[in-house]
């Protein structure tokens, strides 16, 4: 049941302030974290749908069914490892710390599963709040000048999409928050109305993706935050801004979507290749991770604006991906600071003589990161650039280039951290360790190996995303969509099956009297007006 | 069903080295190299199985499972075990197996024996996975496998900072390789909708001759193949390679995984076939490769630089093969090709080992008499890679010039100046090959009494896969006779998979004749100057040769200044450029941002004015502006 | 029945009276007593209209009244806090000049 995945780490978060025995705090955060997974494993999709907030027409809607699933499966897949690190490393107020880290679980699964904007916009924010307060108290040095930028970056940000959000139904005269409701009304509002408000998501999603030039904030988060990267394993659970567009932006705004697609994905390609050239010249292990992480985000990004299911599809898988390797990858950085007490790659250097499981470890998460086929960034990689091929094909080129540079910058941090001539001799991975990261080494195969039966789910999703956006709307053909790909020769837009729209009639059922005459004679009004 | 069980092998090796790898120490020495070559040999079992199971059937496909799924694009992976992916499986698990035992004894002592042999396992899984692949994706899968335990294998003593070093250098080239091969993938799915290599060379069979798609696709291609072929403009990597062990050299850096790109032109024949442009420019490429290379090895010093070389050249010999539409013609040079250079390396290997790691030419000589059985069989492969009458070497790299001879589909791209090139490089082949082995087995001896003392010769267990390569480097030739005077077997046997649309002239008998009268001429008049030059005249001529070309040799020293133009134009720059966007993304983005924090800043100021902290300003202002507010009501809101 | 305009007029000028208080006094506990004067002065005009709408029969006429309870109410709650806050500063300061306090803003 989908409110399970809410309900299992909320619960398990609240027990959490309870007074009680460390210990007992760590080993209910493992057990309620193990749930969860074993939850969003086993448990078939189901969907809830409760009139909530009547006044504003908001329900409490959530769905289990299609990428959602993914993504919270494989987060709740890392949040396991991070508790048991948490609980193990951190030097105070663990039990807070796992409070919060469970807190964001369930937010971050609300926030995936929510089919109202208004939940939605209530479970983005309610993300937000845990990660600040886990910068905040346990970062670095420098931890307050970063959750500020932070703060400033995500509030400001949201700020927008908010104003967006309390538009949107007005506007398109929907008859409530859901999805489904939007969905009908929201392709009628003119383009330029659409490109308005889709300005206003894109800046709360950019912000969080993130996208050249509102990234500033995602080297310094990692940065600061706690040196064992318990903290930074939940950021890259935290990577909405893809989904965000995926969920919400493009289906509910195509024509916007369509026009704006060239400007994103030119953004997006950018980003890519750029934060890939950067990552190849930093000597900090973290602020090295948040810049690959930066570029996968980016070649997410040329995949969700290539508005094809291939792309869709690859960039949805390509961020649960990323969670596994690159929350890997900050946990292992975590591991060499345990054994050295430095992030710089120079207090570095032939590591793989004295440790050589860690060595092994650390290659096989950081191959999987930089997109070696077979293990888990592959398939969502290989597809997102796909479809942005498939879409724009220069953009796409500028974009794979960053597969070179995600070449130069793997190999350059394995060279400088485990290879060459052997410094001080440090310990090899402890059972613990291994423990710790056998379930990311498992995810990493399972989504490498296998990604069919999780692309299938993420697919039945995007299809029905890339068949709105491929559909003209407002009685005319947006320009943009000439630079779409012939239906002719590229089988994935071509509509297979038509998606279900609700009939009108259904709609004005649901509404209240009042707003069934007044919103549609207000569209009228709109739509005539422009 | 003898024929699909062989799709077990890569899961044999694959187990062996998980066995290997993740035991590692615990094993003792000789175990993990038993375990390994036992997977192996298993592996090669299969492969025979299956060999003998397709003289009755041409192909059986295996599948395996859904991998990618997504809006109507899906892509299922399996294996196709045909002709062409069996004889690979043959020559990566055969001559995989020999290298193996021979590393038994050349990696003997070494304290990473077990991680060694894990890595050998895993890359023979990923070539494996390369060869059976029915679809590019698969191939793809193996293609970075292979390169990803090239790298690793590569900077197996990690220590020192040269070999790292060159391991990176090699994924590197190697990753620009596979963005072409990713670009080919997406331009066949935009074209086709599929990446099922049957079914992309059927749409491109249906597709006109020279369509630009197919062209764009080709190129792709021939990028990728290029990167893992090492062939120009990307063949900087492999020279650099050899800082791996031996044994590695010899199978991955000469037999198998560099044939990878041949491989790929190859099996992607049909798309080929259909586009001259692309086909001409493979060939091309390989042309020149094969003389820049060739050129290079005449100066070098470096016993198994030498051989990188050599390799670099005769895998160009590789490409025009394939790119003139021969595609067996290629893939047979593959095949012998395998023997004698995995031959001359692990020959080389058992010279250093004896030598205790001296690698230096010029430190070599005489060594004939030291090590009988290592000279013998390397002078069987000098002579079959030089093109010498009757041994492997010449079969293959006959069938090439005459296939490039004759070829239709680059004719209009200078058919018979290719076949000038090669004949060119076939003379060169012959004479620094023969320099090579005339430097480290014969002549006077330039090492120290110290080091004669220890020499000897290598054990039985690095000697018997010596000898068994020498064995097929001479026989191996007779499957692939020329057709004009006698059977083909191997054109026949691969005829399934490789007939396609490209055309060849027949010529008269006599012509054949004359072109491979021609080629005998180039080898031996190749080795005989090498003979006049280094045994008659102790390498007199070739020192006036590098004064009188002075510039050139240098440069050809410095194999045409590759390296140092790509640290100009790429390494460099890329580094200045990351530094920089590194500092402008600290200074312009960020302080950007900030700067627009610090005028919200400003602005608040400004309004903080008011909060005088006065409470009764305060109250005025409240009091002020509830009767203004009731002004304005009373004096707008008047007509309500 | 006294005219509704009479009390309108007597709590306008209770108002003006407590709001000149406000602004013009610097004793926190005179700004108190002033701000009283202007619920007051609310309060008054709050039950005259009351009157006057339940003299003309209307329902909504308790609704003013019942807005007075809670306006005293809250003044009650505002002065056992405000008093409270008041003490408090006086112990520190010494003083109940508000604009000594100015110092305490950010």
């Amino acid at each position: 049941m989908s409110l399970l995945l809410i309900v299992l780490p909320l619960v398990t978060s609240l027990m959490l302030w309870l007074p009680m025995d460390v210990l007992a705090k760590r080993m209910i955060a493992i057990v309620g974290s193990s749930l969860t997974f074993i939850a969003a494993l086993v448990l078939p999709a189901t969907r809830v749908d409760v009139r909530w907030l009547p006044g504003l027409e908001a329900y409490f809607s959530i769905d289990s069914s299609g990428a959602a699933r993914t993504l919270i499966l494989v987060a709740a897949l890392m949040v396991i490892p991070t508790t048991v690190v948490a609980g193990q490393v951190l030097e105070r107020h663990k039990g807070t710390f796992l409070a919060l880290l469970l807190l964001m679980q369930a937010s971050l699964n609300g926030l995936f599963l929510a089919k109202d904007l208004v939940l939605y916009y209530i479970f983005w924010e309610a993300t937000l709040i845990p990660s600040i307060i886990m910068l905040g108290v346990w970062g670095g040095e420098k931890r307050r000048e970063a959750a500020l930028k932070y703060l400033v970056y995500a509030v400001t940000s949201s700020f927008l999409m908010l104003i967006a959000i309390l538009a949107l139904r007005p506007l398109s005269g929907a008859a409530s928050y859901r999805l489904a409701d939007l969905l009908v009304a929201t392709p009628q509002l003119a383009p330029s109305v659409q490109i308005s408000l889709f300005l206003g998501f894109a800046v709360a999603f950019a912000v969080k993706v993130p996208l050249m030039p509102l990234h500033m904030w995602l080297p310094d988060f990692h940065e600061q935050n706690h040196p064992s990267g318990v903290a930074d394993v939940a950021g890259t659970l935290y990577k909405v801004g893809a989904w965000g567009f995926f969920a919400w932006a493009l289906p509910l705004l195509p024509a916007a979507a369509a026009s704006l697609s060239p400007l994103m994905m030119t953004l997006a390609a950018i980003t890519a290749l750029y934060a890939a050239i950067i990552a190849t010249a930093q000597t900090n292990l973290k602020r090295f991770l948040a810049y690959a992480s930066l570029s996968h985000m980016g070649i997410a990004g040329v995949g969700v604006f290539a508005l094809n299911a291939t792309g869709l599809s690859g960039a949805m898988y390509l961020i649960a991906a990323q969670m596994a390797s690159t929350g890997g990858l900050f946990l292992i950085a975590g591991m060499l600071y345990a054994r050295r007490g430095s992030f710089e790659m120079d207090d570095y250097g032939g590591l793989a003589k004295s440790a050589p499981t860690l060595a092994a470890i650390s290659m096989f998460v950081l191959f999987a990161s930089i997109g070696v086929p077979g293990l888990s960034n592959f398939p969502g990689e290989f597809m997102s650039l796909m479809g942005a091929y498939q879409a724009f094909p220069v953009l796409g080129v500028v974009a794979t280039l960053a597969v070179i540079a995600a070449g130069v910058y793997g190999v350059n941090m394995f060279q400088r951290v485990y290879q060459g001539q052997e410094t001080t001799p440090v310990n090899d991975v402890s059972l613990f360790e291994v423990l710790v990261l056998v379930p990311v080494v498992g995810g990493i195969l399972w989504l490498g190996i296998a990604p069919s039966p999780q692309l299938a789910q993420i697919d039945a999703q995007a299809r029905l995303g890339a068949q709105r956006l491929s559909v003209p709307v407002h009685g005319e053909v947006v320009p943009e969509n000439e630079l779409l790909p012939e239906p002719s020769t590229v089988p994935d837009t071509a509509p297979e099956e038509t998606p279900a729209p609700v009939p009108e009639e259904d709609i004005r059922e649901r509404m209240p009297d009042t707003l069934a005459s007044t919103s549609w004679s207000n569209l009228q009004n709109l739509v005539g007006g422009n | 069903m003898t024929v699909a069980i062989a799709a077990f092998a890569p899961l044999i090796t694959l187990l062996g080295a998980l066995t290997t790898g993740l035991l590692g120490k615990k094993l003792k020495e000789p175990w993990a190299g038993i375990i390994a070559s036992s997977a192996v040999g298993l592996a090669f079992g299969l492969a025979c199985l299956a060999f003998i199971g397709l003289t009755q059937t041409d192909s059986v496909r295996v599948p395996l499972w859904s991998y990618l799924q997504a809006g109507g694009f899906n892509l299922s992976l399996g294996f196709v075990l045909d002709r062409l992916s069996v004889l690979m499986m043959l020559i990566i698990t055969g001559v995989g197996l020999l290298i193996h035992i021979y590393s038994l004894g050349y990696m003997h002592g070494d304290v990473n024996f077990s991680r060694y042999f894990a890595y050998l396992n895993l890359f023979v899984t990923a070539m494996l996975i390369l060869v059976l692949a029915d679809s590019y994706l698969l191939t793809f899968i193996g293609w970075e496998g292979v390169g990803v335990c090239s790298y690793l294998l590569i900077g197996f003593w990690y220590g020192e900072r040269v070999n790292a070093d060159a391991a990176r250098k090699a994924f590197i080239v190697n990753r620009v390789g596979d963005v072409g091969f990713l670009l080919a993938m997406f331009t066949c799915v935009l074209a086709f909708g599929t990446l099922n290599i049957t079914e992309v060379g059927e749409a491109a069979r249906g597709l006109e001759s020279g369509s630009t798609i197919l062209t764009v696709i080709g190129l792709f291609f021939l990028l990728a193949a290029a990167g893992k072929s090492a062939q120009l403009p990307l063949q900087v990597w492999l020279p650099d390679a050899m800082a791996g062990p031996t044994p590695v050299s010899a199978l991955i850096h000469a037999a198998t995984m560099v044939t990878a790109g041949v491989y790929l032109v190859a099996r992607s024949g049909a798309l080929f076939a259909q586009t001259p442009q692309a086909s001409a420019a493979v060939a091309w490429v390989g042309a020149l490769t094969a003389i820049v290379a060739a050129a290079t090895a005449f100066t070098q010093t470096d016993i198994k630089k030498i051989l990188a070389y050599s390799t670099v050249s005769q895998l160009g010999y590789m490409f025009v093969g394939v790119g003139v539409g021969a595609y067996w013609a290629g893939m047979f040079h593959v095949f012998t090709h395998a023997f004698f250079k995995a031959l001359l390396f692990l020959a080389a290997g058992s010279v250093i080992h004896a030598m205790h790691e001296e690698q230096d030419v010029r430190n070599m000589g005489g060594l004939a008499k030291h090590l009988p059985i290592t000279h013998l069989t390397a002078l069987t492969a000098v002579l079959a890679i030089s093109g010498v009458p009757l041994l492997a070497g010449f079969f293959s790299k006959d069938a090439i010039l005459a296939s490039a001879f004759n070829s239709q589909l680059v004719a209009g791209y200078g058919s018979h100046l290719l076949y000038l090139v090669l004949l060119g490089g076939a003379a060169m082949t012959a004479f620094y090959m023969f320099r090579w082995y005339y430097l480290v087995f014969q002549g006077e001896e330039r090492f120290d009494l110290e080091t004669r003392r220890k020499l000897h010769e290598s054990p039985m267990v690095m000697t018997l896969p010596l000898m068994i390569l020498a064995f097929m480097s001479v026989v191996a030739g007779y499957l692939g006779l020329p057709e004009f005077a006698f059977t083909n077997r191997f054109e026949l046997w691969l005829a399934p998979v490789t007939e396609t649309a490209a055309s060849f002239a027949h010529p008269p008998a006599i012509i054949e004749w004359i072109l491979m009268t021609l080629s005998i001429a180039a080898s031996l008049g190749g080795l005989g100057y090498a003979y006049w030059v280094y045994a008659l005249k102790n390498g007199e001529p070739a020192k006036q040769w590098a004064q009188t070309l002075g510039q050139f040799t240098a440069l050809a020293n410095s194999a045409f200044g590759f390296d140092w133009l790509y640290k100009r134009i790429f390494t460099r720059p890329a580094e200045q450029l990351a530094a920089v966007s590194s500092e402008s993304d600290k200074v312009v983005v960020d302080d950007g941002i900030r700067g627009s924090l610090t005028s919200v800043g400003v602005l608040s100021k400004m309004f903080s004015v008011f909060q005088s902290g006065f409470v009764r300003a305060y109250a005025l202002a409240i009091l002020s502006g509830v009767a203004l507010l009731i002004v304005v009501v009373l004096v707008a809101g008047g007509g309500q | 029945m006294v005219p509704t305009e009479y009390y309108v007029a007597l709590s306008a000028i209770i108002f003006t009276i407590g709001a000149l208080g406000v602004l013009t006094r610097r004793s926190a506990i005179m700004i108190f007593l002033s701000v009283e004067l202007m619920l007051n002065a609310a309060n008054l005009a709050l039950v005259a209209y009351a009157r006057q709408w339940s003299a003309a029969g209307a329902d909504v006429a308790l609704s003013g009244q019942a807005a007075v309870f809670i306006i005293l109410a809250i003044a009650a709650a505002e002065v056992a806090v405000g008093l409270g806050i008041l003490v408090a500063i006086f112990r520190y300061r010494a003083s109940s000049d508000v604009d000594g306090l100015a110092q305490v803003r950010l």
